[in-house]
């Protein structure tokens, strides 16, 4: 078991086994549901960085140590933890590794003021200009017993990813590769950048969980390639993207993933409604595994 | 973990729960077998079909060797609702184990069998231990869990985060992992490659000091690995020989990160100043810097390069001003021209410093503030012209001036006869950490709280350094009297 080196360049990334089993699918979540959850406890975990003032790479780095929290069969069980919890832990933890830390309490009242909203698919602005969001507080009673709760998460956590902590984000990376490619400086670069960073944060909710599965590297090329296509900007002839230590059948799947994530979107909005709460604490998702069987059977 | 209380209360509760649990067993044991299977199938066919590719290409293993070195795994998504319908994509295309760094949930320490401990100073934390499964001999170190109330502390994650960052790095201690205690469950262990000794333990057991290649090897050790850490901006902020630690085949590894961090440029605001062990303490954070970078670390290693020609310490100071005092005689107090930013430091309000004459030109300025030639000479009195300036430029006050860890290593010394001894000639010794030792006292690594107030520690507010400004210290030979104002 020789110590690998952690740099930007290389993550840690899922095994077969964690791909293709979890604690959650041992305890009869349905796999769908599963999807539909660490993906709007993804979104949660983004939404609370917004409200926290983090950088969007720490928020990035804590929804990647969200998500592979809940895969492989010693992962986390859905029915075992709250995925708002973790999510929760998952900030505190990232932020309190970085030059942004943020006080529980902070972590704490955001949690509370995002768990009392409606619905999961609310517009991006409900929480980007929240007023009330700064003003939430919950009692000093709820504090303390939250803090022991996201205390308590944040060992969680550890243990089961065996406090490997480190992620490594593409982002730094895709503005070297356009660098290198000559798309920035350009005239459209500006706009080519953007909409690359916008495929990469995407990514970050894929339900596909592209940050478990590529490195930094092949996500970065990836982005760039669709982002160029979209904006029109011509790509170089030949198998370019082999510079960058890509393959074409990585690329092609991520392509592909990276392509169809705003349908997915579209269908879990469907799905759930615009009113509609995905669950995301243990005793909501046995709720709404019996809602499911009493559905089955009335059918 | 929340499991057991919310979802068993009564007894049948708890019989349905474990029948539960033992169906869950079972099936992921019965996935793991299939898993495991179909990964060997995979494995063989992606062998036989490298082998095929490799002999059409006419290569060699060359080929093999990186069809295994790239993981790809897919996600297999389970809804039919995404555009991904592609079976082929879907399907993991190369099955290999242990091929990426990844993650797992902690091991426990039973997985180790206790042995002795090694340190039987303050706390006792690092023993020497075996891994059942394998007979390796392992450092076990128990991480001290205070200040709980806000989780799991940070200099602990600190020390986790940057030993991983870290590894591979030929000198510097390899973490295994990292595992949980049984009973109580929170006791967190660091599993370390075992080395046979720490330099402050060996040196105390020599008679002779390291010959003078020895110190070479040493030395070019640690500061390739400062020039790994702080090329990746991690600061280790308590290099001091106890911290080093040496097998019986002459290599070096630096250990104990309970105080390392990552930090940036320019560095963060917030940077506690209680940091390094009071000995190899830089002359900058005796003076109260708020801010400092990697130039602390590259004082302690001019320390430790001192102490390893000396097999003893070079600034033993009883106190922060006793420290700095010693500090000051050995390398010249500081002058405008040594150091022109010193007085701006907090604690250099509290040092009284002779008065600059006024209605000086600039050339009358400079021969009064241009240090004396540095005593060094007579203290390391075998020590080469070039060992000299590297030693000196090391201890340089002002921390711009000290050289980086990647110009040291470029440094002169090193090619100059003798030349490094190689690892393998050096000698070996009797290691202590296998058996019981005895400790003697030397300051620990600072705690929070410990922060210094050169106004409150001396009587009259005021300690006065004008005696070496003046040259005309009364205190004869190496030794500098302080007086207090
Ligand atoms: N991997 C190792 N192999 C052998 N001995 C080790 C190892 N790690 C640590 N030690 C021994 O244990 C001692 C203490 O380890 P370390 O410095 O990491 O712990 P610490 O609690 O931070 O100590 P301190 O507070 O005294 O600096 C070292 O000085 C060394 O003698
Ligand atoms: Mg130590």
């Amino acid at each position: 078991m020789a110590p690998e080196p952690l740099s930007i360049l290389t993550n840690p990334l899922a095994t077969v086994e964690q791909l293709t089993s979890s604690s959650s699918q041992f305890d009869g979540v349905p796999a769908d549901l599963e999807t539909s959850i660490i993906h709007a406890g993804a979104r949660l975990t983004q939404a609370a960085g917004i409200l926290l003032q983090l950088p969007q790479d720490i928020i990035a780095q804590a929804i990647v140590l969200f998500t592979r929290f809940w895969i492989g069969s010693e992962g986390g069980s859905l029915l075992e933890h709250n995925a708002s919890d973790v999510s929760a832990a998952t900030i505190y933890l990232v932020s309190k590794l970085s030059a942004y830390q943020k006080s529980p309490r902070s972590v704490i009242n955001t949690y509370a003021y995002l768990a009392s909203l409606p619905a999961t698919f609310p517009l991006p602005s409900t929480y980007i200009d929240a007023q009330d969001a700064s003003t939430y507080h919950v009692s000093e009673g709820t504090y303390l017993t939250s803090r022991q709760t996201l205390n308590a998460n944040e060992s969680l956590v550890l243990r089961i990813l065996g406090f490997q902590t480190h992620v490594a984000l593409p982002h730094a990376l895709s503005i070297t590769y356009m660098q290198t490619l000559s798309f920035i400086p350009s005239p459209s670069g500006t706009a080519l950048a953007a909409r690359t960073f916008e495929h990469l944060n995407a990514a970050l909710l894929s339900p596909q969980l592209l940050y478990l599965t590529h490195p930094p590297a092949t996500l970065a090329v990836a982005a760039i390639y669709v982002a160029a296509r979209e904006i029109g900007t011509k790509l170089p002839e030949g198998e370019w993207w082999e510079v960058f230590d890509c393959e074409r059948e990585d690329l092609g799947f991520l392509v592909l993933a990276m392509g169809s994530f705003e349908g997915f979107v579209r269908e879990e909005v469907q799905k759930w409604g615009r009113r509609g709460k995905v669950p995301l604490t243990a005793k909501q998702v046995a709720g709404e595994i019996e809602k499911r069987t009493m559905l089955e059977e009335g059918a | 973990m929340a499991g057991s209380s919310r979802w068993a209360s009564s007894a049948a509760d708890k019989a349905e729960e474990a029948r539960r649990k033992l169906e869950k067993e079972e099936k992921k044991k019965a996935k793991l077998e299939k898993q495991r299977k179909l990964e060997e199938a995979e494995e063989l066919r992606q062998n036989e079909a490298a082998a095929a590719r490799d002999t059409a290409a006419g290569i060699g293993s060359n080929g093999d060797e990186e069809a295994s070195g790239r993981p790809a795994k897919r996600r297999r998504l389970s809804t039919d609702n995404n555009a991904t319908s592609d079976e082929a994509s879907q399907r993991p295309r190369k099955l290999l184990r242990f091929a990426a760094p990844g993650w797992g949930p902690c091991r426990s320490v039973d997985n180790y069998e206790p042995l002795n401990r090694i340190e039987e100073g303050s706390y006792g934390l690092v023993s020497r231990g075996r891994e059942l499964a394998t007979g390796d001999i392992v450092a076990l170190k128990k991480l001290k869990m205070d200040n709980l109330a806000d989780g799991f502390p940070i200099t602990a994650l600190r020390e986790i985060q940057t030993l991983r960052a870290s590894a591979g790095q030929t000198h510097i201690v390899a973490l295994r992992e990292v595992v949980l205690g049984t009973d109580p469950i929170n006791d967190v262990y660091l599993v370390m490659d075992f080395l046979e000794h720490d330099l402050k333990t060996l040196q105390e057991e020599m008679s002779e000091p390291f010959l003078p290649s020895e110190v070479k090897t040493l030395l070019l050790q640690l500061v390739s690995a400062m020039d790994f850490l702080h090329e990746r901006w991690i600061l280790h902020r308590d290099l001091k020989t106890s911290n080093i630690l040496m097998n019986n085949r002459g290599q070096l590894k630096i250990a104990d990160f309970g105080m390392a961090r990552y930090v940036s440029e320019p560095p963060p605001k917030n940077l506690t100043q209680l940091v390094v062990t009071l000995w190899y303490r830089a002359p900058e954070l005796l003076l109260g810097a708020e801010q400092y970078d990697d130039k602390i670390d590259m004082w302690s290693v001019g320390c430790i390069f001192g102490e390893l020609l000396k097999k003893e310490p070079l600034f033993m100071g009883k106190n922060e001003v006793d420290e700095l005092s010693k500090i000051f005689t050995l390398c010249g107090p500081p002058t405008l021209h040594s150091w022109p930013t010193f007085r701006r430091l907090p604690n250099a309000r509290h040092i009284q410093f002779p008065p600059t004459p006024p209605n000086l030109t600039p050339t009358e300025v400079k021969s009064m503030t241009t240090p004396s030639p540095l005593p060094l000479r007579t203290h390391f009195p075998l020590l080469t012209n070039s060992g000299t300036a590297l030693l000196s430029a090391l201890l340089s006050l002002d921390p711009l001036t000290r050289p980086s860890a990647s110009e040291v290593l470029k440094h002169p010394y090193f090619e100059e006869i003798p030349r490094p001894k190689h690892t393998s000639m050096f000698p070996t010794f009797p290691s202590k950490g296998a058996m019981e030792r005895r400790r003697r006292w030397s300051p620990n690594a600072p705690v929070r709280g410990e922060a210094v107030d050169f106004g409150k520690e001396v009587d009259g507010g005021k300690v006065d350094f004008a005696g070496i400004f003046g040259g005309n210290s009364e205190a004869g030979g190496a030794g500098f009297a302080l007086r207090m104002g």
